[in-house]
């Protein structure tokens, strides 16, 4: 039994590979006649490309590909990409470049380079009212930055100086954030201290989030913003960057930037030659594997407290949820009713949501940065509490009637009743509904991410980013396979040991 | 000394009046049957007797003890404590058993005597051996009820219930669940007891059991008590044509 379900997933897994490789074959052969431009962008990174209120994608890149495309006859196409998934998106063919406020400094060699069209430094943001006026004064602090980010580089990357080294080494925690919506969102509650980002960003933000937050005057570091090519697709790049000089020579380069106020950091110019330093450094397969699994294995006991901190939690809950739910108390088992629910009407990141950024928007508490975790595992409980509470319903409704006549021809008091005799009837009744459920919340770990706590999933996409590889993923998707293999396990156990009863 | 006194009992489900004044008495040692034809409400008398309905009036006296009685046109119960003695008073053994299907045979007959009389252990679990061999089950103790007979789970059943001693035992139709031969089994288990005097109230439809066993047997129809006396008189020499016409189809 259990082999086929081996060969079944190794089947799988193979088709899946067949087909990754299939789409990317297709992708590079169309290189011939060029009819459209895919730019992959984050389109939550205004302005230099998100999402307007109308819905549509805009930003200074978007306008300045837009002019690209029209001259040189090509459709534009606008995809919005998970940042965390660029190379693997570039790599496929699935966009043709990455322009996006994307930094060249520190990824020379990765891609192959416009030359660089905005210069942008790094720059902190605090809370107006928090006293922090220079860099220094981060020290013990929470700083948040967006994963992979340039802001992330400067402290953490292979080419951070040792000055932003000793800085990042200061901080109280160094936290990534997926979204720099969410980073405010944090650091208006207090979960953090400071946001490092890029200083158009900054400035954006600044001018669209008011007074409430200023920017440090000391600047973390400078950077440079370029059109990023797939390695070694020199032609392309080519292509795109002659039509920029041409724009830039006639002027339309200058008012798209004043255009978006950007001008203060444009700084394309005809003189810059494109250079390409970028050349393939192997590792082999074994040492990399080693290294991402060794990266991955934080990520393993975060997934496991979750996991066994809601199950501790939410199956007790779930069986007061229960009584709550059959309380003969009209207006407790209506709000019972109506809390089950909401939670099972609703998705579970948007209740993590909820339950982290909650208490400051309603309350305006200022969260600390150990509530996140402790966020993970109330949403985690209160929504599985839910579930688990209406499997005890049906468990116990299952109980046959004459099994509590009997218990009161017998005497039994109503506490010996339900644990003398509901109880474990009720137990082996749901014990194939409460393993699809467990099985459920080993997958559901991976939501955490909505609120940046990082656990295995997480962890998995960062390295899959700073690697440019698959390989994370899976061995990501191994983990969650083998622990729901062991959970599986435990539970036909527990059903086999209940098997003494019919 | 009458161990139990039902006067004038009424019993409603919504508009449907089931039991409606219904009087009978039950005597230490005694047997009585409860005959009558299907709907006819011995299955309500029964658990209105056992608490397991709530009379609407009249009034039940269990040795000498009031249950309730009728106060302004409804039943008032006695209070709680009351109740729990009352209720260790009379034990029920149903139709289909009600055995706890997670408990083996000894656990289901010990677990009351040991948790809710608080009863020491060994000596409960010494009666239950000796009631087990009583019933034919001695071997039998570590079975679950799933891997029984079905004569076999009732005579756990009854066991279960001559564990709490209780001064009489009410039975809804113990055989109705069972083949004839199983039939067999169980109503030799009733004559046993009967034979040691053991207060009995039973419903069934075994007449020639309720006319060899009974002292006493209650005709009952649509919720009242048509005839009742000695089974010579009820069974054999009914005055009722009711009676006739049930006693007629039974035979046939
Ligand atoms: N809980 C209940 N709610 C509503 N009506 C009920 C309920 N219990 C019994 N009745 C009705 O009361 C009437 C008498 O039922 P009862 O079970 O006492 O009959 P019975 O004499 O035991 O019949 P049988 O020989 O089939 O067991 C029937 O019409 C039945 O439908
Ligand atoms: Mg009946």
């Amino acid at each position: 039994m259990k082999n086929i379900f081996m060969r079944i997933a190794a089947a799988g897994l193979a088709a899946a590979a067949a087909l990754t490789m299939l789409t990317a074959c297709t992708a590079g052969s169309e290189e011939e006649e060029r009819t459209t431009f895919s730019v992959g962008f984050d389109a939550e990174f205004p302005p230099y490309g998100y999402q307007d209120e109308n819905g549509e994608y805009v930003g200074f890149d978007l306008s300045l590909a837009e002019e690209v495309c029209k001259r040189r006859g090509w459709e534009l196409k606008k995809q919005p990409i998970d940042w965390n998934s660029k190379d693997m998106e570039l790599k496929t063919g699935a966009i043709d470049c990455i322009w996006n406020g994307f930094t060249i400094n520190g990824r020379e060699n990765d891609y192959t380079w416009s030359t660089p069209y905005v210069d942008n430094s790094q720059v902190a943001i605090v809370r107006k009212d928090s006293g922090i006026t220079e860099l220094s004064d981060l020290s013990g602090k929470t700083v948040a930055v967006q994963t992979d980010s340039s802001a992330l580089a400067a402290f953490e990357g292979d080419d951070a100086t040792d000055e932003n080294r000793a800085l990042a080494e200061s901080f109280k925690e160094l936290q990534q954030v997926g979204d720099y919506n969410s980073a405010f969102l944090n650091l208006q509650s207090g979960a953090v201290d400071a946001v490092c980002m890029d200083i158009g960003v900054a400035n954006y933000e600044i001018a669209a989030r008011g007074d409430e937050f200023i920017m440090l005057d000391e600047r973390i570091s400078s950077e440079e913003y370029g059109v990023g090519f797939l390695r070694g697709n020199t032609e392309l790049r080519d292509e795109v960057q002659e039509t920029l000089i041409e724009m830039l020579d006639d002027g339309t380069f200058a008012s798209i930037a004043e255009e978006w106020g950007l001008s203060d950091s444009v700084c394309l110019s005809a003189d810059d030659t494109v250079t390409d330093t970028a050349k393939k450094e192997d590792v082999s397969f074994g040492k990399k594997l080693a290294n991402i699994s060794g990266r991955l294995v934080k990520g393993v006991g975060a997934s496991l407290a979750i996991f066994l901190l809601t199950l501790i939690f939410s199956l007790p809950l779930g069986l007061l949820v229960a009584f709550g739910r059959m309380s003969k108390f009209k207006p407790l088992s209506a709000l019972v009713k109506l809390y089950i629910s909401i939670v099972r009407g609703t998705p579970l990141m948007l209740q993590l949501l909820v339950v982290f950024f909650g208490p400051n928007f309603l309350f305006g508490i200022n969260t600390s940065a150990s509530y996140r975790f402790y966020a993970v595992i109330i949403g985690f409980t209160l929504n599985y509490a839910a579930y688990f509470a209406e499997i005890y319903r049906s468990g116990i409704q299952a109980v046959p009637k004459g099994q509590y006549e009997a218990c009161q021809i017998l005497g039994y008091s109503k506490s010996q009743q339900f644990f003398r005799i509901v109880f474990p009837q009720m137990i082996k009744n749901i014990i194939p509904a409460i393993a699809n459920e467990v099985i459920t919340l080993v997958k559901d770990t991976s939501l955490a991410f909505a609120i940046s706590y990082t656990e295995m999933f997480t962890l998995a996409k960062q390295v899959a980013a700073s690697e440019a590889t698959i390989m994370p993923l899976f061995i990501a998707g191994v983990f969650y396979y083998v622990f729901n293999f062991i959970v599986a396990f435990i539970m036909e156990r527990i059903e086999k040991k209940l098997s003494y009863f019919r | 000394m009458e161990l139990l006194e039902v006067k004038n009992l009424r019993k409603s489900f919504g508009d449907l009046q089931v039991l409606k004044d219904i009087s009978m008495n039950v005597g230490e040692g005694q047997v009585v049957s409860i005959l009558g034809p299907s709907g006819s409400g011995k299955s309500t008398l029964l658990r209105c007797i056992s608490m397991l309905e709530t009379a609407d009036g009249g009034s039940i006296v269990y040795c000498g003890k009031t249950g309730f009685t009728e106060k302004d046109g409804t039943a008032v119960y006695a209070d709680k404590a009351e109740l729990k003695e009352i209720k260790s008073y009379f034990s029920l053994v149903f139709q289909n058993f009600n055995l706890f299907p997670h408990y083996s045979v000894i656990k289901n007959i010990t677990d009351a005597p040991i948790h809710v009389m608080k009863r020491s252990k060994d000596e409960v679990m010494k009666e239950a051996e000796v009631l087990l061999k009583k019933m034919g089950l001695a071997d039998k103790g570590n079975y679950y009820p799933y891997q029984l007979s079905g004569g076999q789970q009732q005579r756990v059943a009854i066991a279960r219930a001559l564990a709490m001693k209780p001064k009489m035992l009410f039975f809804d139709e113990p055989t109705s669940a069972l083949d004839p031969e199983l039939t067999a089994e169980i109503l030799k288990v009733l004559k046993e007891l009967a034979a040691e005097k053991m207060t009995m109230l039973i419903v069934t439809h075994e007449i020639d059991f309720a006319r060899s066993v009974s002292d006493h047997v209650v005709f009952m129809d649509g919720g009242v008590i048509v005839e009742q006396g000695k089974p010579q008189d009820v069974i054999d020499n009914p005055s009722n044509d009711r009676t006739r016409a049930f006693l007629k189809k039974l035979e046939q």
